[in-house]
């Protein structure tokens, strides 16, 4: 079995653009991940894509996978359309590794895209709530954000968490993305805005949500043989975990965490070799502030009722022990929910290339963490730079 | 029918919302028609409160809901104007699905059909009468209000229908609905009116055998508070008598349920041994008057029933009525087809969960593999208790809805949504629900909530009922 690495990432701007299509928005991040591998990359060597998408507004709900590949013109190649909710490009990305690792493909394209502005407030909030559990969660009356808010309220009771514990992940990712050009929200926010913004449902106010979003990401995912041909710093896909879990929070054991993001973390740091306390950064799923404090401590940050603190300590911040979402995170960057799986994984390939906006300094081993709706799905992947350092 | 057949316990729900007499002449600059009227909220209609108010009257009784082999409804406002509703009153109150069914709508002489109805029938026998008619704001709009009465039905009964008696007249206009509307109307000329009301009335009342000096109450139509007075004229019992029997000005005119909720009120104000008497009125026009003979006190709950409410302001009422605020909205529903949210009934209606033989773990609901030990077994069925504590909280606020819940939070503001956590079998399991009938600002984990029956959502026409749950 041949490793895996990533020779080239990139990602459209993420935002809203009523003159882009889910095509054309691909076309960026793919342009972009060509663009960032070093050796002269021909695209007919992709052998097969997996992209990842929810299919937001309904439309091209089928085939929307060799649409994408045919409007790029990788013509004729094998192309699956991954859906697992926002872990979508995650399990896309996890694919193509598997491609990779089995020798079925030299260099597979993973991916994601979204389009998620282009509808009515109603329209979006119906797909917004089709992730959930749908025959009792969201007949309860819940969207995403009712969901992870009655998991904040669950946090909150436990570890006597408060609304400034979940403000520092706004105010932290902000500062961060207001580095990242690519950021749809691409501004700092101080604690005292964060605290005060209005409720979307509470706990969680509009600075604890990330926005809805447009936008597309790519990976090239490479045999060994092939990233040492074309890529003067590849980056070694060392871990790839994934778990599921019960769709609905309800059905869960555990209203404070997300099972399945540990069970894929372990998985990860297994395959890896490694433990949390190795790595250097990581990117993990915040589509709501209570989902980063859940994150820290389901992939083993810290224990358990510990986040807070560890936000408070600034020992995620960029200059800290374990920076978190130097890209900004779903919160500031964005959240086109099938494109963010991928677009973590275009962070983790700069920081591992030392190309970050926000650079992690002597960075060597990070990790990325998606989660499909509030925790049905996760993959968790480990990266390392290849050249151990030595670029 | 056994002469001792009769009224063994009864049932009574008020809307939790009130609207002031105050509210309305704020609003119109004119006297108030009624002192108070109940406001249904929007997941409120005839449906859900005959079954609070049947659920209440099975439960003060001896019976299992199993047992009740008759149901009989009355309503002037069924929730569609062609389908059954007495189907999903059967399921919602647990009752077996060969019980007899009847309906009385049609008119506000409703209620006195469905008590012959129920006072007839062979074994335990359920009577409710639930009504929320609606009308022009400017005119019977001021005066509408709500509420449901049930009667249980059965041997050895504490309060025995003795006596039963109508009168008919071609006399229309009086209170009608044209079809497709949903308000009721009146021509409104006052003595034509008036006349019919008393003379049939009073000429079916006159015509019970009944001992007039032992009636210490009488419940009449009462769409107002003059009515029954009016009518009383007419007869020989005096105002204190008729005064016992009417609720009007504490309900509004809750059409057919009004004189029902007010015969409650006699047999609250009734001592053993004495006589009440109902006189029910339809315009058309028809009246039946009934006469029942109290042997034993019977709890009515009718006063807790009253009691429980909070005032809302009068533009709210017009929301929560969805005389404003109505919607159509983009996007639809969610993807739960009909069929597969008709076979999770006894799910949202019942809570039936279900128990893994392997483990014991309790599965809610009880399907796919078992939640603890992930085993593909057959679950036994267990039922979960109807009230449980909140282990996660939110409020959806405006704009954080699913659309399908869109329409009725115009109506009725942002919600409550908690996973409530309930203990059977040894066990626990946890759901998801909607709260309604509290402050939302009062809601927290860890409280305790009990279950409602309610409508959920309507999609493509068809009304989604199941339950909510509010504080204990």
């Amino acid at each position: 079995m041949t490793d895996a690495y990533i020779i080239g990432a990139g990602q459209s701007d993420f935002g809203s653009f009523p003159g882009e299509s889910y095509r054309s928005l691909f076309d960026d991040a793919f342009d972009e991940a060509v663009a960032s591998v070093d050796g002269d990359f021909d695209t007919d060597s992709i052998d097969e894509a997996f992209l990842g998408t929810l299919g937001v507004g309904g439309r091209q709900l089928g085939l929307s996978g060799p649409a994408v590949t045919e409007h790029l013109g990788l013509h004729g190649i094998p192309t699956t359309r991954v859906e697992n909710a926002c872990a979508a490009s995650g399990y896309a990305l996890r694919q193509a590794v598997m491609a990779v690792r089995s020798g079925m493909a030299d260099v597979a394209l993973a991916g994601g895209y979204e389009v998620m502005t282009d509808m009515s407030g109603d329209h979006t909030k119906w797909w917004l709530g089709v992730s959930g559990e749908t025959e009792w969660e969201r007949l309860s009356g819940t969207t995403f954000a009712g969901v992870y808010a009655q998991m904040a309220s669950a946090y909150m009771r436990e570890y006597g968490a408060t609304t400034e514990d979940l403000s520092r992940v706004a105010v932290k990712n902000h500062a961060n993305g207001a580095q990242n050009p690519h950021a749809q929200l691409g501004f700092e926010c101080s604690l005292e805005d964060a605290m005060n913004a209005p409720d979307v449902a509470a706990p969680l106010n509009l600075y604890h949500c990330c926005p809805t979003t447009d936008g597309a990401s790519a990976a090239l995912v490479a045999s060994e043989e092939v990233a040492r041909e074309l890529s003067d710093a590849p980056v070694r896909v060392a871990g790839a975990g994934a778990a599921s879990g019960r769709v609905g929070l309800f059905q869960r054991e555990s209203l404070t965490g997300i099972p399945a993001s540990e069970t894929a973390a372990r998985r990860a740091y297994d395959e890896a070799d490694i433990g949390p306390d190795d790595l250097d950064f990581a990117e993990v799923h915040d589509c709501f502030a209570i989902a980063e404090l859940a994150a820290y401590e389901d992939l083993g940050f810290c224990d358990r009722g510990e986040a807070p603190r560890l936000l408070r300590e600034g020992v995620t911040d960029p200059d800290g022990d374990l920076p978190v979402n130097t890209s900004g995170g779903l919160k500031s960057k964005g959240h086109p929910i099938g494109a963010t799986g991928t677009g973590q994984a275009v962070e983790a390939f700069s920081q591992l290339r030392g190309e970050a906006h926000v650079q992690v300094d002597g960075a060597n081993v990070g990790l990325t963490h998606n989660v499909g709706g509030s925790g049905g799905g996760v993959t968790v992947h480990v990266f390392e730079r290849a050249d151990g350092g030595a670029r | 029918m056994s002469s001792d057949r009769g009224i063994v316990a009864t049932g009574a729900f008020v809307p939790h919302l009130r609207l002031d007499g105050d509210e309305i002449e704020a609003a119109w600059g004119t006297s108030a028609p009624v002192e108070r009227a109940a406001v249904p909220a929007a997941d409120e209609d005839a449906l859900t409160m005959a079954v609070a108010a049947g659920r209440d009257a099975i439960e003060s009784s001896r019976f299992e809901a199993s047992a009740v082999d008759h149901l009989a409804i009355a309503t002037t406002t069924p929730p569609l104007e062609e389908e059954e509703f007495g189907p999903r009153a059967v399921a919602a109150l647990g009752l077996e699905a060969d019980s007899t069914l009847a309906t009385a709508t049609q008119s506000t002489v409703a209620g006195a059909d469905a008590l012959r109805s129920a006072a007839r029938a062979d074994g335990p026998a359920l009577a409710v009468v639930a009504d929320a008619p609606t009308g022009d704001p400017g005119e019977a709009g001021q005066r509408v209000g709500a509420g449901a009465a049930a009667f249980l039905f059965a041997a050895d009964g504490a309060v025995v229908l003795s006596d039963a008696a109508t009168r008919s007249r071609d006399a229309p206009g009086i209170r009608f609905r044209e079809s497709g509307s949903e308000t009721v109307d009146g021509l409104d000329i006052t003595t034509y009116e008036r006349e019919t009301i008393r003379d049939l009335v009073s000429v079916a009342v006159d015509a019970l055998d009944v001992p007039a000096d032992a009636v210490t109450a009488v419940a009449l139509h009462q769409p107002t508070a003059d009515i029954p007075h009016r009518i009383a004229k007419a007869l020989s019992y005096d105002a204190e008598t008729v005064t016992r029997g009417t609720l009007v000005d504490e309900v509004g005119d809750a059409g057919a349920a009004t004189p029902a909720l007010g015969l409650l009120a006699a047999i609250d104000a009734s001592e053993p041994s004495s006589h009440v008497v109902a006189g029910c009125f339809g315009s058309g026009a028809s009246a039946t008057a009934l006469a029942f003979e109290v042997r034993a006190s019977i709890q009515t709950g009718l006063s807790a029933a009253l009691d429980a409410g909070v005032d809302v302001p009068y533009a709210q009422a017009l929301r929560e009525r969805g005389t404003i605020g109505e919607t159509e909205v983009a996007g639809g529903g969610a993807h739960v087809s009909l069929p597969s949210w008709q076979r999770s009934i006894p799910q949202r209606y019942r809570l039936e969960a279900g128990q893994c033989p392997d483990c014991g773990a309790v599965a809610f609901p009880p399907e796919g593999a078992c939640p603890d030990c992930h085993e593909r077994v057959t679950f036994e069925s267990v039922s979960l208790p109807r009230s449980g504590e909140i282990v996660a909280a939110t409020v959806i606020g405006q704009g954080g809805a699913p659309p399908e819940f869109v329409p009725q939070q115009r109506r009725d503001g942002p919600f409550g949504v908690a996973i409530v956590e309930a203990s059977a079998a040894g066990d626990s399991a946890r759901f998801p629900v909607q709260l309604t009938d509290c402050d939302l600002d009062d809601v927290s984990v860890g409280d305790r909530v009990e279950a409602r029956f309610r409508r959920i959502y309507s999609v493509e026409g068809v009304t989604r009922y199941g339950l909510k749950f509010a504080p204990e």
